[in-house]
């Protein structure tokens, strides 16, 4: 037997508030994404991916970050890991603050000293995301080589290896084997093994479950959870399933068209008062187990094109509640204590957010 | 229940494999009624797509009877079948492969007319395309675009079109929403329910997705390693799952309700195991945490253990009220 998520939910929300506590020291945090905006440029058209987004993550914090295809959250992620197609992408404005320094900034050799060791990925599809040709051993080691801080002789890296996947629940005896001898679950074991096996600060969960049977997304989640309570590493949830996100997650960004339309923290999200108009058209669209009901209520149309940059709000042509200023205005981020939400309708009074009282006053 | 439109006794098909026969789908009865919809619930790998599959004859079962309409369809040549094909249609699992990427949208929409023959002339096609797209929710302005211009859900919009063009009076939908967004794939379900009541279809609904099937299904089957291990109304089996592999499936889900939490879940241990020559007994066996010696030796049949709610348990009639998703009912009403 296991249990899903190991912090019931006293011990969570005591660890959150002490979290709160420390949200101005800016030290503390581990990741720290300032007014980031990411294009993806082609001879034909420029792709507007991530729109000016401001998060945060502390050490040992789960964020979620909910939201449909092409709302920008891989982007995110690559970008955090200094991964983002050379050719085509640009960063155009802000920063990625890990651990203090700048990734946007960093040479490939730097970039390569930070993959792996301080920051690692899970991608979303174990079947691709594993070299055909090595084993699954000579994959997890490979991180290990690179990264040898601790100067490790090659019996004590394979012991390393061996280690790691009996953590991740594979017998250490099937480590010359290859990726095609495992099944689907077994194998995001493995791409988890190569993630973990430097013992990064940062992990960034890219649908990690997503391919994945229920009750084998199941043990993978209890599992992601086990391990990041014992080395005590800060998560990066990407997901579009917000039973996960319940799940697992400490703060939840939930992203349409590039930008973040709702953050806060699980609480706020799930059980607020005040939401975005995209954030509660997600759960509409969630058939619910326990309650009974006739029709699911969609999101009707589709996200808008991205290369183009409209004036007003990105969900307006959506949105149920759109009105005159939607169209026209850009929303605000508007903030109330720590729950922001991009929108002329919702959020916290008028209290603009410190961050866009600052650029109002710019222009 | 109304009369049964289709019906299907002690169905079998066996795979041969290097190993050994592969049973896919091995002694599965059910029956369903004109205008009712039965969700097919399994992981990958539980022979569901090929129970869909082998009941439309795209594999030809190795055991067990078929009737559509109160006529075998088993065992029927393929000339003698292509006229039942018209009734009995498939809409596939994921849009971005099961369409011809060189075709535009009104020709994917006419070849099933074209190639049924069904048509006098080009015009009465065109007429019947140009309905078919109104029908599903394509705008007439896409009718000559191709497939990769479109998203996912138009795409798996056309699959629907393909599919319901013939005028079948049964569906076979394999996973049509679980390749797609969640917005879209609401949008996707309120469409097929709409269709079921205005064309009058019946559904068998297989898919990996637990609040999928609850939302659509009349009665629900769960599949594991070819057999069916419980079959009860949607309510029924939301409300009082009885096999532990049913239960299981449930607790698996992750609710996305923070107030349930902190509650303590068993998940279940293992994977499938292999469906290539299986042991004889219950084949949940292996990961069931209730399994003795007795569940390992005979035959387990399906047992009704109330009106319409049937289980493959030898343990069903253990203690309900103390199951943990059963509580988790209770707490919320």
């Amino acid at each position: 037997m296991t249990e899903l998520c190991p912090h019931g939910g006293k011990g969570k929300r005591h660890r959150k508030e002490q979290a709160w506590k420390t949200m101005e020291d800016r030290k503390q945090k581990l990741l720290d994404i300032e007014h980031l905006s990411i294009i993806y440029k082609t001879d034909l058209e420029t792709v507007y991916a991530v729109n000016d987004i401001s998060l945060s993550l502390e050490k040992g914090q789960t964020l979620g970050l909910v939201g449909e295809t092409g709302a920008g959250k891989t982007t995110t992620a690559l970008a955090v890991m200094g991964l983002l197609p050379e050719r085509t992408a640009r960063v155009t404005r802000g920063k990625i603050l890990l651990d203090g320094e700048d990734v946007c900034g960093m040479t490939e050799k730097e970039l390569l000293r930070l993959r792996g060791e301080k920051a690692s990925m899970i991608f979303q599809d174990p079947m691709t995301a594993l070299n055909p040709v090595l084993t699954v051993g000579s994959q997890i080691g490979e991180a290990l080589y690179l990264h040898n801080a601790q100067e490790l002789s090659r019996e004590q890296i394979e012991k390393k290896v061996e280690e790691t996947l009996e953590m991740v629940g594979i017998p250490k005896e099937r480590k010359n084997e290859y990726p095609y001898q495992f099944s689907g679950g077994m194998r995001q074991r493995v791409v988890i093994a190569i993630a973990l096996v430097c013992n990064p600060g940062l992990l960034i969960a890219d649908e990690p479950t997503t391919a994945l049977d229920v009750t084998i997304q199941a043990q993978i989640l209890s599992m992601i959870c086990d391990l990041q309570r014992k080395y005590g590493t800060s998560v990066i949830m990407i997901t579009h399933d917000l039973g996960v996100v319940a799940e697992t997650c400490d703060m939840v960004g939930i992203m349409y068209a590039g930008e973040i339309v709702e953050y806060g923290t699980l609480e706020d999200i799930f059980t607020g008062k005040e939401h975005h108009p995209y954030t509660k058209g997600l759960f509409g669209s969630i058939p619910n187990l326990w309650e009974e009901s006739d029709r699911l209520h969609p999101i009707e149309g589709l996200m808008p094109d991205p290369t183009l940059q409209p004036e007003g709000c990105r969900f307006a042509p959506r949105c149920t509640e759109c009105g005159e200023i939607c169209r026209s205005k850009k929303p605000p981020l508007r903030e109330k204590d720590g729950h922001q939400i991009r929108c002329h309708f919702h959020g916290g009074g008028d209290s603009l957010s410190a961050e866009d009282r600052k650029e109002e006053s710019h222009e | 229940m109304n009369e049964p439109i289709l019906e299907v006794q002690r169905l079998k098909k066996y795979f041969r494999t290097a190993a050994g026969f592969l049973h896919a789908v091995d002694d599965v009865s059910f029956s369903i009624g004109r205008g009712q919809t039965m969700g097919v619930v399994g992981e990958s790998g539980c022979g569901k797509s090929t129970l869909g599959r082998t009941i439309l004859q795209l594999h030809e079962p190795s055991a067990g009877k078929i009737f559509f309409s109160g006529r075998e369809v088993t065992g029927l040549s393929k000339r003698a079948f292509k006229d039942v094909r018209p009734k009995m249609q498939m809409i596939f699992q994921d849009p971005y492969s099961s369409l011809n990427g060189r075709m535009t949208v009104s020709q994917l929409i006419a070849e099933p007319l074209i190639v049924n023959k069904f048509c006098r002339s080009s015009s009465e096609i065109d007429e019947r395309v140009e309905e078919m797209m109104d029908t599903v929710g394509l705008a007439k302005r896409l009718a000559l675009s191709y497939p990769h211009e479109l998203d996912g859900g138009r795409r798996q919009r056309i699959g629907i079109a393909r599919a319901l063009i013939l005028r079948p009076e049964f569906v076979v939908c394999d996973e049509p929403v679980s390749a797609l967004d969640v917005s879209i794939q609401a949008q996707i379900l309120n469409l097929l329910m709409d269709l079921q009541d205005r064309m009058g279809l019946t559904y068998l609904f297989i898919t990996h997705d637990l609040s999928v099937v609850k939302h659509i299904s009349d009665e629900i089957m769960v599949m594991y390693l070819g057999r069916c291990v419980e079959k009860a109304p949607a309510r029924e089996i939301f409300l009082h799952p009885v096999h532990p592999y049913t239960k299981a499936l449930l607790a698996a889900i992750p609710i996305p309700d923070i107030s349930s939490k902190h509650k303590h879940r068993e998940l279940l241990q293992g994977e499938v195991t292999s469906p290539v020559n299986p042991k004889p007994g219950c084949r949940f066996a292996a990961r069931c945490p209730m399994a003795d010696d007795r569940c390992r030796s005979g035959e387990i049949p399906l047992m009704e253990l109330r009106p319409g709610h049937f289980a493959a348990c030898l343990k069903a009639e253990s203690d309900q009220l103390n199951d943990p998703v059963f509580r988790l009912r209770e707490e919320s009403v």
